[in-house]
């Protein structure tokens, strides 16, 4: 557990640099390419989503195998 | 060949994701520095995004119709560059526009040193630049605006799947089928995925494009309703055992919701004219005469599609095991 | 499914109700009680908006609390003679047009509770006739709605906490339509603003009990 949330905090402090790193009108115009980051944002949401389905329709799946096996 | 819509489907996704990703914005002035300006000599700085600022590019200030020329262009790079104007006394409104090539940002400069007016000079005009395929660029949107592809289409396929569950329910009335009660079911649980989906992406937008993950518009309490009454038809088929007498009462809700939840959310909201910051409601311009122009409509609608397709693969496969359990029951 | 039957059964329901003035006593302590109880709480005068909140919410809960017996103060027996014996679009109709009048009753002493004891300022700027309508229509609204409700969750032979969870998603578009039209008449706007709103609650309820109208029979079926 302790290292997934290590790796979601180092993912979520780069990215954060990242955005200070910026050339300085990005700050100062709140607009720039900041806003692709929402974008990637709900699309990984969408794959978490379909994957996290995926796996229990997996897990279905392999219960009424073993119920046949069985 | 029996599974072409699947084929369809994912083909459809797959092209509409790339384009909803990979074609530009369309080029607009974000950035202008200094913010005020007064009589004399002044240099203004532009910040263009997706521009492509060459040496031919044509600087102007428009300052209630009148113009005012550059004297001097200086273009840094693509997105930068710095114009020298000799700002005239006299200048008639508080707000001055910039004005390049064909891109404005309007009210950019605050103008000091007004007057009646000047002598408004005629400035070249640029060269009517070949246009690209891209999206509209939009205030406090701009890259974001690709989430409309991927966002909007979970509450459609949503809504269509609740549309098969209530079409199925209809048949349990009408035939008592078991089977059918099982699709009605399934319809639903799939609905809620996408519920899911729609609800966590719509805060993040929401998040960066209002400052609040959640807000208390009309779109945003829809989505809580319809959530709430398809948890509570899973709560009341949870808590009736007969299988018959659980089909029928889950049939009753089904279809009693789905009429109410149409009424509210495409009726109430007209009907109560209450301002919402989703477009298409209230004060705000609908998705027809400037959000949702015809260069996003061409990747949104195989979007939708898409997605739909999707949902009803996903409804399909888990119809088909829960059947499969069911056999293996008996 | 003919008038006399719908007579005949709403007859009925007030001979039933006669004969339990405790259930209807109950109601009206639950009103009282949780107005006085928001009365303790707030102490002095509240906004308008608040006002309005509060008197819907008070009515919503009475509502649910009301409702809630009227399917299941009969077994099952005597209902499948009662089912024998008559249509059952007319049980279901003359069950609406009985909850509905409870309900406008209801909402109308509950009015009354909740504007002596929580103040009466809010009232006199209000366009009154055009409140009491929003408050009837509105009473007419949640009998119409959980009617229905009540019947599923009565056949589903669980009690009220089915009731609540079923019900509650399924009353929200009548609130807000009816809380924002309430709004409306306590702030005093004409006839001719309002009207929409009017109209469009008394489309809700016709559509609710039409819709109980057509699938009430298929509850019934065993």
């Amino acid at each position: 557990m302790r290292t997934p949330l290590s790796f979601l905090f180092l993912l979520i402090t780069t990215m954060a640099n990242a955005q200070n790193a910026a050339p300085s009108w990005l700050e100062s115009t709140l607009y720039g390419n900041g806003k692709i980051n929402v974008v990637v944002g709900v699309v990984a949401v969408i794959i978490l989503g379909i994957g996290i389905w995926l796996w229990r329709m997996d897990r279905r799946i392999s219960s009424l195998e073993k119920e046949k096996g069985a | 060949m029996k599974h072409w819509w699947k084929f369809l489907g994912i083909g459809l996704l797959v092209i509409a994701s790339i384009a909803a990703l990979r074609i530009p914005l369309a080029p607009a002035l974000v950035h202008v520095s200094p913010d005020r300006i007064a009589p004399g000599p002044v240099d203004v700085t532009v910040t263009g995004y997706n521009t492509t600022f060459g040496n031919e590019v044509k600087v102007r200030l428009v300052n209630d119709g009148q113009s005012v020329c550059a004297s001097s262009v200086a273009v840094l790079d693509a997105s930068h560059l710095t114009a020298r104007f000799d700002i005239p006394s006299g200048l008639r409104a508080n707000l001055t526009d910039v004005v390049v090539d064909g891109f404005t940002y309007p009210g950019a400069l605050f103008t000091e040193g007004l007057g009646t007016g000047i002598t408004s000079s005629t400035c070249p005009e640029p060269t009517g630049a070949a246009r690209t395929f891209a999206f509209p660029n939009r205030s406090i949107l701009y890259e974001s605006i690709r989430n409309l592809h991927f966002h909007v289409p979970m509450w459609f396929t949503m809504i269509v799947l609740m549309g098969i569950s209530v079409f199925q329910s209809i048949k349990v009335l009408g035939s008592n089928s078991l089977e059918r009660d099982l699709a009605a079911e399934m319809a639903v649980r799939i609905g809620l995925v996408f519920c899911v989906l729609g609800l966590i992406t719509g805060a993040l937008w929401a998040r960066a494009t209002w400052g609040a993950f959640w807000t208390n518009d009309v779109k945003l309490n829809g989505a809580a309703v319809t959530g709430l009454i398809y948890v509570a038809y899973l709560v009341l088929r949870g808590s009736v055992q007969d299988a018959h007498k659980r089909a029928r009462l889950a049939a009753i809700y089904n279809i009693f919701a789905f009429v109410l939840l149409v009424l509210f959310l495409f009726v109430v909201p007209r009907l109560n004219a209450i301002d919402s910051l989703h477009p298409g409601n209230g004060g705000n311009s609908g998705f027809n005469d400037l959000d949702l122009d015809n260069r996003l409509r061409v990747i949104f609608y195989p979007a939708v599609l898409g997605w739909v397709l999707l949902g009803c693969w996903m409804y399909d496969l888990r119809v088909r095991a829960a059947r499969l359990a069911n056999i293996m029951d008996r | 499914m003919k008038p006399t039957e719908i007579a005949a059964l709403l007859r009925l329901e007030v001979a039933l109700d006669l004969r339990q003035r405790a259930a209807w006593a109950g109601m009206l302590l639950y009103v009282v009680s949780a107005v006085y109880v928001c009365y303790l709480a707030v102490k002095g005068g509240l906004g308008l908006a608040t006002w309005n909140a509060l008197f819907w919410i008070i009515l919503l809960f009475a509502a649910f609390n009301a409702l809630a017996r009227s399917f299941q103060r009969e077994d099952a027996g005597r209902q499948l003679y009662l089912y024998t014996l008559v249509d059952p679009r007319s049980v279901i109709l003359a069950r609406a047009l009985y909850n509905g009048a409870t309900m406008v009753v209801l909402s109308l002493l509950s009015l009354l509770v909740y504007a002596l004891l929580l103040g009466t300022e809010v009232l006199e700027q209000a366009d009154l006739p055009q409140f009491v309508l929003a408050v009837v229509l509105g009473g007419i609204g949640f009998a119409a709605v959980l009617t229905l409700i009540s019947a599923i969750a009565a056949r589903a032979g669980n009690g009220i906490g089915l009731m609540a969870i079923l019900g509650f998603p399924l009353v929200l578009p009548l609130l807000l339509t009816v809380m924002r039209a309430s709004k409306l008449a306590l702030d005093g706007v004409a006839w001719s603003v309002t009207s929409t709103y009017f109209g469009g609650l008394v489309l809700l309820d016709v559509i609710t009990v039409s819709l109980a109208w057509i699938l009430f029979p298929y509850l019934w079926r065993d």
